[in-house]
């Protein structure tokens, strides 16, 4: 629909505006913003405007020789009129370089508004909410709760009239779709109809709010707006880790966390008191914006662009403003500096992260989230351990004596001491790559100051890939390069070892790829490190290909890197050891560790065997969490600079972080950080967060935001269609403890919601787009909703909830023909081919094609407006994809095995299972005759039968007869290709 | 379409199929398929602005960048700079991208090949493009170029969508958004990547998607072996005549909806479902070059036969314009020669050079380089010092935003000149600078579109494809 956007730009002015007064929120402020305030508004001081028209005083000042832009009750002496309407093309305004121009109508508007006193008011969105009075309706009996209230006394004004309820069967698959975004089943459908009460229908919404699928629903459109997604983006577009955010999301929503919490987690989770690893997991909201890993871009730009990201889809999903439209200059129609937006930039500033981001892999701050079954796994392994911990503690004495007597025996036979525990043979499975994580401890002597690498693997050059630990004129140098100049880590120890002397130097890495993550050791002590390089982001081995440079001892790094001395008792651990370990393996002597691995009464021996073994079942346990980027603090506070045009290099004016002063200042007490600015998002005093969260879980619910401009409720924002009701449902969201459950059950029982969706001509003429509700919205379902329900309708649904994202069908190839080094799409098998959309792993450059076909949001940056097209290539899709083939063979399936032996039952309980209703008597004979059709098709033609049932993984039932089978199949497909199969009824 | 216009034809199958090609198909598709007759369906109201001199264009995008010292800017004064660092004066403190900027030096490396001039025009042109300068006269080669990103990602997305970061329109979808599209049976935005031999950088969906626009107006993939456009084919074992009976049941119960409901997108989607039936037809037609007689692959050079290739896909480009495709746009990658660029850049040549040049010729023989605008260029240029050691034989160039050359043809341009000159380095613009936003300006000119007005209301700001930016650059308009 191209022209609707013009058409329904118009709609709120054009219903019924000649029959009220004007008024200035509503019908002239949007005039003066949309054609005006570019040059007359906020930011006219840059531009050397001295007429501003967005503030009253201004408006109506004094111009000199006695002229006014604005004059109360004459239009004629107002300067603005006279400049619309001039004759002189020099003097006209909007220039005609604009575009702009005002329409007769707008013209009438502005006249009357000035004649009537030119009464200003404040930007109806700033300012808070108040519960308004229930309106007076003509059929109270309508009313089912105050959204009908609302809704019917604009029907009233407009002399329209509510639709009738639709019917019970319609109403359950509504609910259904937009609470759980799956379609009702069967049984479902006979419960409902069978439930005579009329508590029938607040009964079944209760039972899908309840359902875990629900949470799912809500979680794939907080996705949307939260811009998640499986891979880093920008170029290489690395696979990263989030999901655990996702789950967070779902797990939210499934114990309906009050939407306020819901805001403070993930903004500022991590800086709560005691913050758990779910409330900084939570703050995985704002790391989920791209990242860029491009070898030779400047890291400073991009540092800018992921705070910038920040702010948009903060200030978008909370405060639907556009504050990065200040980013360059001041908001050219919203109130806002562009110092306020550094302000705001402040907050989000502080994040201890780099410009570059990982190649590969999550970028700091990261931290490990494990699962719930992994947590449990991990405290069931701590019980095992402190309980073998505390019977070997009880023997200590004993063992100790028993070390004393053996320690004499062994005195000068043996000189090295290693430790069992994790000692690794084959060196190819440890000391991989840049995540890898282990130690190795050598015993290193030289007569002369200790000079060259210790150990290395590296290519054989100064400037080499790989990583080593050297000395350098004594102090100790660690390095992991991938590439020496800007790619890599460098640490240098303070202080000097001696010459003639014996050191055990220990390392460690925790494979964090940072700094922090390496230990260093002499003789058990840690030493001082200080960071030459910290950026490290790019693996050693790259495009599938291993690091293959071998370990070596004594070399590394070209001829002038050999150690000057003897490197001995070199030893390898595919793990960081602990300080027990460390301080066993840098004594010269037996240690305890050593007389328990190796010396001690068998009994000991073993249970020191099953603790080791276990410590190493835990250490891998560990390994295998998955990890989350999450939003942390600096110790330091990153000053915040003012950044003149927007551009990183040219930092202008320092700021401190602050909040808008058009908006209510910080709550008493809060901190001025982000944690105190997630506070100030949903304080009650914040006029914009609880509107905001209505009107896009009412888009959710009725196809369309009662504010259209779901991401904009600034000046130019669209005026609401129904204030009051978009005042009463953001006050009473707040009042219900910010409830979401609670809400979305008052929006889909009221009268409104369960009007029948049939459209009369009338009502198409007087209201397309029905903004009004004198009928029940109907559109097509989301891109997820229309697989989803295609899985569901075939029985192929995978129930599991949360987990690593999965890769469904796609077509071949799509990936390999954009992405470098051949990274290729690997297709998931079996029950992850039917997980529901939401878990589709999501590549930012090259989107899963199913969903990008039906308008799914592109999760490149924030996107909070629902957008639905119409075209050939989702025809296409839904007949030709072979998740929807196989789908519809699965239907067909359903059909002969699950209903009666008549085709006309088997065809009715088809129609119900993809529409939720039964056919009419027509419709059953198009199926019927479809049937017969594609019965004669595939007769006798074994081929296309094998074909055509080959479609997909799963395999068709063996005892049904073939033919028959491709026959239902092909009618199955005709099902859910159906309009009202992917249609919100 | 709007909505009214759709519900007041409650029609019949029989009737709406009658009238597909002008009536209701042609409103309701909008610009991704749309309608012949007089103007072009789905068009904006009141676009094109002005008598446009180019119907479509042909945008051949050379990914990851090609040197323009060793094609098209000839700098024989670089000979006897061979070597030295490049002069501070020159460089003067640019900045450079993380993998030069810890180069000790910058030393000069002159192009390794020859160049002449040719054509009346008089062009310079390197050894490795024979066949585009036998086309000097046809080409308007600019080579002032310059843009802002220094990297590829934000370079190419600058490139088509006129901003870095990703999230807004690409220029095809902005053209089909405001012109619509002259074929009802083919997108109106086409889009082609074949793969060079080079060191071939990513690229991304973003590059022709329709940022904030709606999604039916991104560019739609057309791709070698497999089916041309995602979807196309129907199941194996299904074949065209039960998918026309099945079309023709699952229409008639849309409309029994249709009757009961009164929603306008119903009709849409059994029109869209009718669309996508011709699509199995008019696609397959398209991209079957088995009826293009010997001398075209001869034209287009030996790899045009090979499916996928640069060259194939320039064949396609032109039956593609002769069908009336809005704006069909081949990305072919591996021009990011950071190293042995003399080997990899031969390589490049030997895919693009002869087809690129015959499709100038081939529209030029039917006619259609009159109202065809192509265009041939790369996201930025590249260094004059050598990125790596610099020996007699071989070098590397980094990223140079700060001038590059492209050339246009056709629909409108001036042929046969030289627009823009760089300094003797061909590292700052000496004179006749050209931004990203004027050549966007410059191409909207010619589809009749007034840059500044074609805009889309979103987040409150009326965006355009130039910004606040962009002129039309007449001198290279005829």
């Amino acid at each position: 629909m191209r022209s609707a956007g013009v058409v329904l730009g118009i709609c709120a002015l054009s219903l019924n505006a000649a029959e009220r007064p004007v008024e200035f929120n509503r019908d002239v402020r949007p005039i003066l913003s949309d054609n005006c305030f570019t040059c007359h508004g906020p930011d006219a001081k840059t531009k050397n405007i001295p007429l501003r028209l967005d503030q009253e005083a201004a408006a109506k000042a004094d111009l000199g020789a006695g002229r006014h832009a604005i004059v109360e009750g004459s239009p004629e002496q107002s300067e603005v009129i006279r400049r619309i309407t001039t004759e002189s093309k020099a003097k006209r305004m909007p220039p005609v370089y604009t575009g702009h121009s005002i329409a007769t109508r707008e013209l009438e508007i502005l006249k009357s508004w000035i004649a009537s006193g030119a009464k200003w008011e404040k930007h109806w969105s700033f300012t808070p909410p108040q519960s308004p009075a229930l309106p007076r309706v003509s059929t109270p009996a309508w009313v089912r709760n105050p959204i009908d209230a609302f809704i019917l006394e604009r029907l009233d004004r407009e002399g329209l009239k509510p639709s009738p309820e639709a019917s019970p069967e319609t109403l359950l698959r509504r609910a259904s779709l937009d609470l759980t975004g799956l379609p009702p089943t069967p049984a479902e459908i006979d419960a409902f109809l069978s439930d005579r009460s009329p508590k029938a229908y607040e009964r079944a919404v209760d039972r899908l709010l309840a359902s875990p699928r629900y949470a799912e629903r809500m979680a794939y459109r907080w996705l949307d707006y939260a811009r998640y997604s499986d891979t880093n983006g920008y170029q290489f577009d690395g696979e990263r880790s989030m999901w655990r955010w996702r789950d967070w999301v779902i797990d939210a929503f499934d114990r309906d966390m009050p939407y306020n919490q819901f805001a403070i987690e993930q903004i500022a989770g991590d800086m709560l008191p005691n913050a758990t690893a779910a409330q900084r997991t939570a703050t995985g909201f704002n790391r989920n914006h791209r990242g860029n890993s491009e070898f030779g871009i400047i890291a400073e730009e991009y540092a800018v662009e992921y705070v910038v990201d920040r702010v948009e889809t903060t200030s978008a999903v909370f405060l639907g403003l556009t504050l990065g439209c200040a980013r360059c200059h001041n908001h050219k129609y919203d109130p806002i500096t562009q110092k306020e937006f550094y302000q705001v930039y402040a907050y989000f500033n502080n994040v201890p992260e780099h410009g570059r981001a990982m190649k590969y892999g999550n970028s700091p701050p990261v931290i490990a989230a494990p699962t719930a079954a992994q947590q449990a796994e991990a405290r069931a392994i701590d019980a095992k351990i402190a309980a073998l911990q505390s019977a070997i503690g009880a023997r200590a004495a004993h063992t100790r004596a028993g070390m004393e007597s053996w320690r004499r025996t062994v005195a000068g036979s043996q000189t090295s001491w290693p430790l069992a525990s994790g000692l690794e043979g084959d060196l190819s499975k440890i000391l991989y790559d840049i995540d890898d994580r282990f130690t190795v401890s050598a015993r290193i002597q030289s007569a002369a100051v200790p000079h060259g690498a210790v150990w290395s693997r590296m290519s054989n050059s100064p400037r080499g890939r790989g990583f080593g630990l050297y000395a350098k004129q004594g102090k100790l140098h660690v390095h992991i390069t991938s590439d020496y100049d800007d790619d890599g880590i460098r640490l240098n120890s303070k202080t000097a070892l001696a010459a003639g002397r014996s050191y055990n130097v220990l390392l460690t890495y925790s494979g964090s790829r940072m700094a922090e993550g390496i230990h260093v050791y002499v003789d058990g002590a840690e030493v001082e490190m200080e960071a030459e390089l910290d950026s490290l982001y790019r693996p050693l081995g790259n495009a599938g290909k291993a690091f293959k440079e071998p370990f070596r001892v004594g070399e590394g790094g070209g001829p002038e890197n050999r150690f000057n001395g003897s490197v001995t008792g070199v030893s390898v651990y595919s793990r960081v050891l602990n300080g027990d370990e460390i301080t066993a393996l840098a004594s010269t002597g037996p240690s305890l560790l050593y007389y328990l691995d190796h010396a001690a009464a068998p009994e000991v021996r073993a249970e020191w065997a099953s603790l080791s073994a276990l410590r190493r079942q835990r250490e891998a346990l560990e390994r295998s969490f998955p990890t989350v980027m999450v939003m942390a603090e600096r110790g330091e506070r990153r000053p915040t600079h003012i950044l003149n045009r927007g551009q990183y290099d040219k930092p202008g004016e320092v700021v401190e972080p602050g909040v808008p002063a058009q908006l209510h200042p910080l709550p008493a007490g809060a901190p001025n950080n982000r944690l105190g600015f997630a506070r100030w998002l949903v304080d009650p005093g914040n006029p914009l967060t609880a509107r905001v969260a209505v009107n896009r879980f009412w888009q959710m619910m009725f196809g369309v935001g009662l504010v259209k401009t779901v991401e904009d409720f600034g000046l130019q924002g669209e005026w609401p269609s129904h204030p009051a009701l978009l005042d009463w449902l953001a006050t009473e969201f707040v009042r219900s403890g910010w409830d979401t459950k609670a809400l979305l059950k008052t929006m889909v029982t009221s009268a409104a919601y369960r009007q029948s969706s049939a459209a009369t001509h009338e009502l198409l003429q007087r209201d397309p787009e029905n903004r009004l509700l004198a009928r029940g919205a109907r559109f097509r379902l989301p891109a997820e909703a229309v697989r989803d329900g295609a899985l569901a309708i075939s029985g192929l649904l995978d129930g599991r909830t949360g987990g690593p994202s999965v890769k469904p069908y796609q077509p071949d190839g799509l990936w390999k023909e954009l992405t470098m080094q051949d990274m290729d799409y690997v297709q998931s098998h079996g029950p992850d081919l039917y997980r529901r959309s939401l878990y589709t792993f999501w590549k930012r450059t090259v989107a899963p094609p199913m969903l990008a076909n039906f308008d799914a949001a592109n999760r490149e940056s924030c996107v909070v407006r629902e957008s639905r097209t119409n075209t050939p290539l989702q025809a296409l899709n839904l007949m030709n994809d072979v998740q929807f083939v196989e789908a519809a063979r699965l239907l067909g399936q359903r059909m002969m095995r699950e209903s009666g032996a008549t085709p006309s039952e088997r065809l009715r309980y088809g129609f119900r299972l993809a529409t939720g209703r039964l056919p009419s008597a027509k419709e059953a004979e198009v199926l019927s005759g479809s049937l017969s059709y594609h019965l004669d098709y595939f007769a006798g033609n074994a081929t296309r039968i094998d074909e055509f049932l080959a479609q997909g993984e799963t395999r068709p039932d063996p005892a049904l007869d073939r033919r028959e089978l491709a026959a239902y199949g092909a009618v199955g497909s005709l099902l859910l290709n159906l309009d009202e199969t992917v249609t919100r009824p | 379409m709007n909505p009214l216009d759709q519900a007041r034809l409650s029609i019949t199958r029989r009737h709406f199929f009658a009238r597909t090609a002008t009536g209701l198909g042609a409103a309701a598709l909008g610009s991704l398929f749309a309608a012949d007759g007089p103007k072009s369906a789905g068009a904006l109201p009141g676009l094109p602005h002005f008598a446009p001199k180019a119907k479509r264009v042909i945008y051949l995008f050379q990914h990851g960048a090609p040197s323009q010292l060793d094609l098209f800017d000839h700098k024989p004064a670089l000979a006897g700079a061979r070597g030295k660092d490049l002069p501070a004066t020159i460089r003067m403190g640019q900045r450079l991208t993380g993998m030069t900027a810890y180069q000790a030096s910058f030393p000069v490396a002159p192009s390794i090949f020859q160049f002449a001039q040719h054509g009346q025009s008089g062009s310079w042109f390197s050894e490795l493009i024979p066949h585009t300068a036998r086309v000097a006269d046809d080409l308007c080669i600019i080579k002032t170029l310059h843009t802002e990103a220094i990297n590829h990602d934000p370079a190419v997305t600058f490139f088509q969508t006129g901003f870095q970061l990703a999230g807004r329109p690409s220029m095809g979808a902005w053209a089909s958004y405001g012109l619509g599209s002259e074929n009802q049976d083919l997108p109106a935005f086409v889009v082609m990547v074949s793969q060079g031999t080079g060191n071939a950088q990513a690229l991304a969906d973003r590059a022709w998607g329709s940022g904030f626009l709606p999604s039916k107006y991104q560019g739609v993939k057309f791709r070698a072996g497999g089916d041309p456009v995602l979807y196309l084919s129907n199941p194996p074992g299904y074949e065209s005549p039960a998918r026309r009976r099945y079309l023709d049941d699952l229409a008639s119960l849309n409309e029994m909806s249709q009757r009961e409901l009164h929603d306008p997108e119903i009709a849409t989607r059994i029109a869209q479902y009718e669309m996508a039936f011709r699509m199995q037809t008019s696609v397959p037609e398209l991209t079957d070059l088995t009826k293009e007689p010997e001398a075209t692959f001869e034209m287009y050079g030996p790899d045009s036969r090979k499916p996928g290739s640069y060259a194939a896909n320039c064949i396609l480009a032109r039956r593609m314009a002769e069908r009336g495709v809005r704006f069909i746009q081949l990305f072919h990658r591996g021009w990011d020669q950071h190293g042995n660029l003399p080997r990899e850049i031969r390589q490049q040549c030997q895919q693009t050079d002869q087809p690129s040049a015959a499709l100038v010729r081939d529209l030029k023989q039917r006619g259609l380089l009159d109202d065809t605008l192509v265009v041939w260029g790369g996201e930025f240029g590249r260094t004059v010092y050598s990125q790596g050691t610099l020996t007699e034989t071989n070098y590397g160039r980094d990223h140079h935003p700060r001038c590059f050359t492209m050339w246009l043809a056709g629909g409108g341009i001036k042929p046969g000149i030289s627009y823009g000159e760089t300094d003797d380095f061909s590292y700052n613009i000496a004179e006749n600078p050209m931004e990203i936003y004027d050549l966007h300006a410059t191409m909207m000119h010619l589809l009749g579109v007034d840059h500044t007005r074609l805009t889309y209301k979103f987040q409150g700001r009326h965006y355009r494809l130039t910004d606040v930016h962009g002129r039309v650059v007449r001198d290279i308009v005829s």
